[in-house]
């Protein structure tokens, strides 16, 4: 998932109402001009500083969608999130033999006018340091994406070990593959020839190529001639922040802007039309983006959202929405982001907390408990209260987002119902069942990371579960970084939880979320596992999508028969993009790319 | 307060009102005090906001944390008379518990700044040498330290509540009455009486508080007046920057905060509570500087 | 006098060690990283606090700060990765000190004129005007009065203003323009130059009722020349007695006034850094905040020996 720094305010609409807002939103618009402005530049602002634009690291959804201006994979995604070729001639499959029959080789054909804009060729090699550095850096998402491939782990292994001499560790794996030190190489991972690459993976992986795709991680292709002698801040300088995309960096400004030009004669399509791509750093707190949308109002900024900017305050946004000259330039996008409430239910998997937790256990009392809670909370009052149906969607198909492969179709989640009556039944039968509860249930904390509309959602579940449970719950608001840290060892025993996919295959989900893996890890909210889980999981990540997909939604039956977790909503992006920008806007994983944009004159 | 001779013939009316000196200062004072017309005004809003926050511990026209009884950012009208905040929550009613909170915090940090700056005042004074060195030092310390920044950063560390903003806040504050008492007690201590008093044998525990603090009272009172407003301009930065009183305590800082969020699309939220922020300090001051004027002995006219 | 400054210097240099200890002692205590998400944990979250020292005892990197920091470098950002933090600090305290010199010109000028004029023309109704704006001033949250100027100046009248004060696109190396700085110096100044305004009423009508003025007007100076030399020179006195605590509000107020008006200073730096635990920079920022008012009030100090010449340290 890509984390958002404290803002992960859940914003969610139905697609009704997407269409209801755009029909009764927008007036006429005037007759559509053609004519190109004569000054092409994209002037923005993002909300949080970059992490780093380094692909092999980089994690943050600024970063992301910023970065993906600037580097290239074998495969994109398009605007409907079908997989394309980019570097790659064609996208692999069984059917052209890009994919053995086994699943276990995947063959890539590169194209051979491909460049990085210092003029630099693009060949297999390229291919193979990228990928060994980003193994070997074991990035964000280093193991989701190579995971699979022989050698990964041997890779790993290597790279981890702290080096001698008082090298620092990235240093030392630019040494290490420019020395062609083979520990330091996937062998898995081969280049028969300068526009081949061939990839083996120990067990079949159906989600291998999704992630791969990826735009701005692991999987992109950087030239090792500038990153190789400074590794950790290469990013930061025009003169090494070097990719093959349409658009490179010209100069950085920390804590204040970061400007792009484009790359002239650039080989991909379609070739961009904006010359300058400017981007204002601000801070992310409420106040300085009520500012930068009265300042998008008066024309300084021609679009707001881009950058994992999308999650704009939302008295602004229904102000604008509400304004008639206005709100033909909001544009509502669902993002794939889904909100829920995470209850800890392992007991091993925390002892400390699990001493005044009532939700562990996996007894007929533990989730008659838990789907008290969940029954007693109205998802669509919720919406319609905290994001007024425009941010936000009822959360009523499971925990995958509507839209995404694996939604399980509006209304299908028990533990979306709200019903007070069974709430308080469900309450009673486990307190008779477990007594100690009567008392346990009297502690409890929400606890949840400020910002956004989290303060909002919280206070909503806390009068929620007042009202329908007679139970007062207190809400407890922290900062990102303990928040998530503490969460994430199974410290709180109700938390607001969240993920935003990474690539549409329901493995991003199952995966990184509940089960043996994140446990082990420590990367486990809830704490969920069971055998069934492990093994049903295991099989489906080997099976091509359709045949996994029944597999999947075992797993998503099994959760909310445990009542592992409160749905809450779908998040809805938020974007103010003038009339004037055309080719702008948003899937619902990332912005579009800029090489789409054009300003028309205005 | 010696007598000094003066050019009157009438010693006895001099002596008789040099005796009756320290129970008119407080007489006179009143009197003044009362003859301020602001400061009276000030002193009866304070009572009526009083009366208000005691009547919210048991009544408000909605409950404070009942969501949803007025549509999102609705402005004032004939059901809610002063509007609905973003949770659709009656503002009339969150400003009324808000008062109690704004009170109590004020009021406790007052206390607790009295109590912190009377007795390092006191020491600081009465013992001088490197005791005062010392006491000093530390006070000059706090001093160069901004006092937002401390806040936040104690909130930030220990966590936000009630009773963490109140003390991040009186560790910002303490020391301009602690210098003050600090100042009054090197003064006081050098009076005859004082001096008669170790004379005869009194314990210094007891001059302090029985013959020093008495008499610097009346300039410590009006600086503590000044605590009040302070603390509770303080909370509503607190607030303001995220880390005041949490959710869903309605403090006048937190629903102003939210308010400003929402200027553009519903102004009273931001309105009322700085209104009643607003008063509410205006009224604190007023009473201090009346209090100032009414027992400050150098009184010119 | 040299004594004296030599003692203050250490009295400064004391305070923002301390000051620094303490911060980072206390950031660092808080549970959590900057690092730590759904996909850097185990291994790969232990090489990152690795490579940045952060798995080090707390003194043991308090001692590296510090070493570093009296030769001007405060680390890298955790946050910006590998980023340094000089030049962002430095480069955001000479935004925060233009906005903050500027905001104090306002206090003392306006403060200075406005208690000057009420008091000459004590209790008619520019005084009440006068006065009521200084009670405005400081009763009302700044935070209030700056999103009120930002709606007025910068939204309502847009079209008069162009709204460059605010939110300025371009703070080209770090300088603002006079207009761009104007309305947030105000709003950031309101509050200290209320103070100021009472307190040089209350000491003009002080000085003015005394006997050597009445003096100097007996003798047939012109009121200005008396106004001017005699009584405005003593009636200041007290003011420059606050200029210290002044300085320091104004230090805190520019955290809040540069947040909503988007103006990128230390303020703004500190908030972020806090709520994104970027623990070298909040430490950074702490230090240099120190240091500054730790500077100023002694700067203030020393000028007191020039307004008031009994005054000899």
């Amino acid at each position: 998932m890509r984390p958002h720094k404290l803002t992960i305010g859940g914003l969610g609409l139905g697609v009704l109402g997407l269409l209801s807002a755009a029909a009764c939103g927008s007036t006429s618009t005037a007759q559509q001009q053609t004519k190109l402005a004569a000054n092409q530049v994209l002037h923005f602002a993002v909300f949080n500083d970059f992490d780093t634009l380094d692909p092999s690291v980089s994690d943050l959804e600024v970063d992301s969608e910023i970065a993906q201006n600037v580097f290239d994979g074998p495969f994109r995604y398009d605007n409907n999130l079908q997989i394309i070729p980019d570097i790659a001639t064609v996208v692999p499959t069984q059917a052209n033999g890009g994919i053995s029959a086994d699943g276990l080789t995947y063959t890539i054909h590169l194209k051979n006018n491909v460049t990085f804009s210092n003029g630099d060729k693009v060949t297999s090699k390229d291919f193979l340091y990228s990928w060994n550095r980003a193994a070997a850096l074991n990035g964000p998402y280093a193991a989701s994406i190579f995971g699979p491939v022989v050698g990964f782990a041997a890779v790993q292994a290597a790279a981890s070990a702290k080096p001698a001499g008082g090298v620092s560790t990235q240093q030392n794996i630019e040494n290490q593959l420019a020395a062609g030190n083979s520990a330091f190489m996937m062998s898995g991972l081969t280049a028969p020839d300068p526009y081949t690459v061939v990839v083996k993976l120990a067990n079949p992986a159906g989600f291998f190529l999704s992630a791969l795709t990826l735009q701005a991680t692991s999987g992109m292709i950087i030239d090792e001639k500038v990153v190789k002698n400074d590794p950790v801040n290469w990013w930061s300088k025009p003169s090494e922040f070097i990719g093959t995309g349409a658009y490179k960096m010209t100069e950085y400004i920390p804590h204040q802007d970061m400007k792009f030009v484009s790359v002239p004669n650039w080989w991909g399509t379609p070739k961009p039309v904006l010359t300058q791509v400017n981007i204002d750093i601000k801070a992310s707190d409420t106040a300085t983006q009520s500012t930068a949308i009265a300042a998008w109002e008066q024309g300084k900024y021609d679009l707001l959202g881009y950058g994992g900017s999308s999650s704009l305050p939302i008295a602004d946004i229904l102000r604008i929405h509400s304004s008639s000259s206005e709100s033909s330039q909001l544009k509502l996008i669902p993002k794939g982001r889904t909100t829920w409430v995470s209850f800890m239910v392992n007991a091993s998997y925390n002892p400390t907390t699990a001493a005044g937790d009532p939700f562990t256990g996996t007894s007929q009392a533990a989730i008659d408990l838990r789907k008290a809670f969940a029954l007693a909370i109205d998802d669509k009052s919720l919406a319609n209260i905290v994001c007024d149906n425009l941010v936000c969607i009822p959360a009523t198909g499971g925990l995958i987002t509507k839209g995404l492969t694996g939604y399980a179709g509006d209304g299908t989640d028990p533990l979306a119902k709200f019903d007070a009556t069974q709430a308080k039944q469900l309450l009673q039968q486990a307190e008779q069942l477990n007594p100690s509860y009567t008392n346990e249930v009297q502690h409890l904390t929400y606890v949840y990371n400020q910002g956004g509309l989290n303060d909002s959602v919280a206070q909503f579940l806390q009068g929620d579960w007042q009202t329908n449970l007679g139970i007062h719950v207190s809400i407890l608001g922290q900062t990102q970084p303990p928040f998530i840290g503490n969460r994430l060892k199974g410290d709180y025993v109700m938390s607001r939880d969240g993920w935003q996919f990474d690539y549409n295959h329901p493995q991003d989900w199952y995966d990184n979320l509940w089960g043996k893996a994140v446990l082990s890890a420590d990367a486990s909210t809830s704490g969920y596992d069971s055998a069934t889980y492990d093994s049903t999981l295991a099989q489906a990540d080997k099976l091509p999508l359709q045949q996994a997909l029944p597999l999947y939604a075992q797993l998503a039956a099994e959760l909310q028969a445990q009542a592992v977790y409160i749905p809450l909503y779908y998040s809805v992006g938020t974007f103010l993009i003038h009339s004037y920008v055309q080719g702008a806007g948003s899937t619902t994983q990332a912005d579009y790319y800029w090489n789409g944009i054009s300003i028309l004159s205005h | 307060m010696a007598v000094v001779a003066a050019p009157r013939a009438d010693q006895e009316f001099i002596s008789s009102t040099v005796v009756r000196e320290q129970a008119s200062l407080w007489r006179d004072g009143l009197r003044r005090l009362r003859r301020n017309r602001l400061a009276l005004v000030s002193a009866v809003y304070l009572i009526l906001l009083a009366i208000v926050a005691l009547v919210a511990l048991v009544w408000t026209p909605y409950p404070t944390s009942a969501i949803g009884v007025a549509p999102i950012y609705s402005g004032p009208s004939g059901s809610h008379l002063l509007g609905a905040d973003e949770l659709g929550r009656d503002l009339l009613s969150r400003l009324m518990a808000g008062a109690q909170i704004s009170l109590a915090v004020g009021l406790l940090s007052a206390a607790i700044v009295l109590g912190i700056g009377v007795v390092v005042g006191l020491t600081a004074g009465y013992f001088r040498g490197w005791v005062d060195g010392v006491i000093s030092t530390v006070i000059n310390i706090f001093y160069g330290i901004p006092a937002l920044l401390v806040a936040l950063l104690m909130v930030t560390v220990l966590g936000r509540s009630f009773t963490n903003v109140v003390i991040a806040i009186s560790a910002t504050v303490w020391m301009d009455v602690a210098r003050l008492v600090r100042g009054q007690t090197l003064s006081l201590r050098e009076r005859e009486y004082v001096e008669a008093a170790r004379a005869s044998g009194a314990r210094n525990l007891k001059i302090l508080f029985g013959h020093i603090l008495p008499n610097a009272l009346g300039p410590i009172i009006v600086a503590v007046t000044f605590v009040i407003p302070s603390a509770i301009l303080f909370e509503a930065f607190l607030s303001y920057l995220g880390v005041g009183i949490p959710p869903p305590t309605p403090t006048w800082g937190a629903i102003a905060s939210e308010g400003v969020q929402a200027l553009r699309l519903s102004p009273h939220i931001l309105l009322f509570p700085s209104l009643a922020l607003s008063l509410t300090l205006l009224a604190f001051n007023f009473l201090g500087d009346g209090l100032r004027d009414a027992f400050d002995p150098r009184q010119k006219r | 006098m040299l004594i004296y400054i030599g003692q203050r210097v250490l009295l400064i240099a004391f305070t923002v060690l301390v000051v620094s200890f303490v911060v980072f002692l206390g950031i660092h205590s808080l549970p959590g990283n900057t690092f730590v998400n759904e996909r850097v944990r185990g291994a790969s979250l232990a090489l990152l606090l690795h490579e940045y020292g952060l798995d080090r005892p707390v003194l043991v990197q308090y001692w590296d700060f510090i070493s570093h920091a009296v030769q001007g470098n405060f680390g890298v950002s955790l946050v910006n990765r590998g980023e340094p933090i000089t030049p962002i600090v430095l480069r955001e305290l000479s935004v925060s000190a233009e906005l903050g010199g500027a905001a104090l010109v306002i206090t003392i000028g306006m403060g200075v004129l406005f208690g000057v004029i009420a008091a000459l023309r004590q209790n008619t109704w520019v005084d009440y005007v006068l006065t009521t704006f200084a009670i405005i001033g400081y009763s009302v949250p700044s935070f209030v009065i700056a999103s009120l100027f930002v709606l007025i100046f910068g939204i309502w009248l847009f079209d008069v203003t162009g709204g460059s004060f605010y939110y300025p696109l371009t703070w080209d190396g770090t300088y603002g323009t006079l207009i761009e700085l104007s309305v947030p110096a105000v709003a950031l100044g309101l509050f200290t130059s209320s103070l100021v305004a009472r307190i040089t009423r209350a000491s003009m009508l002080d000085v003015i009722h005394q006997d050597y003025v009445r003096t100097a007007r007996a003798k047939g100076l012109k009121n200005s020349v008396v106004v001017v030399r005699h009584a405005l020179r003593n009636a200041l006195i007290p003011v420059t007695s606050v200029l210290g605590p002044l300085i320091i509000s104004i230090i805190t107020g520019s955290v809040v006034i540069e947040n909503i008006f988007g103006i990128p200073g230390l303020g703004k730096e500190f908030i972020n850094s806090i709520l994104s635990h970027d623990y070298n920079v909040t430490v950074a920022v702490f230090t240099m905040y120190a240091l500054l008012v730790g500077v100023a009030n002694l700067a203030v100090d020393l000028a007191y020996t020039v307004i008031d010449p009994r005054i000899r340290y």
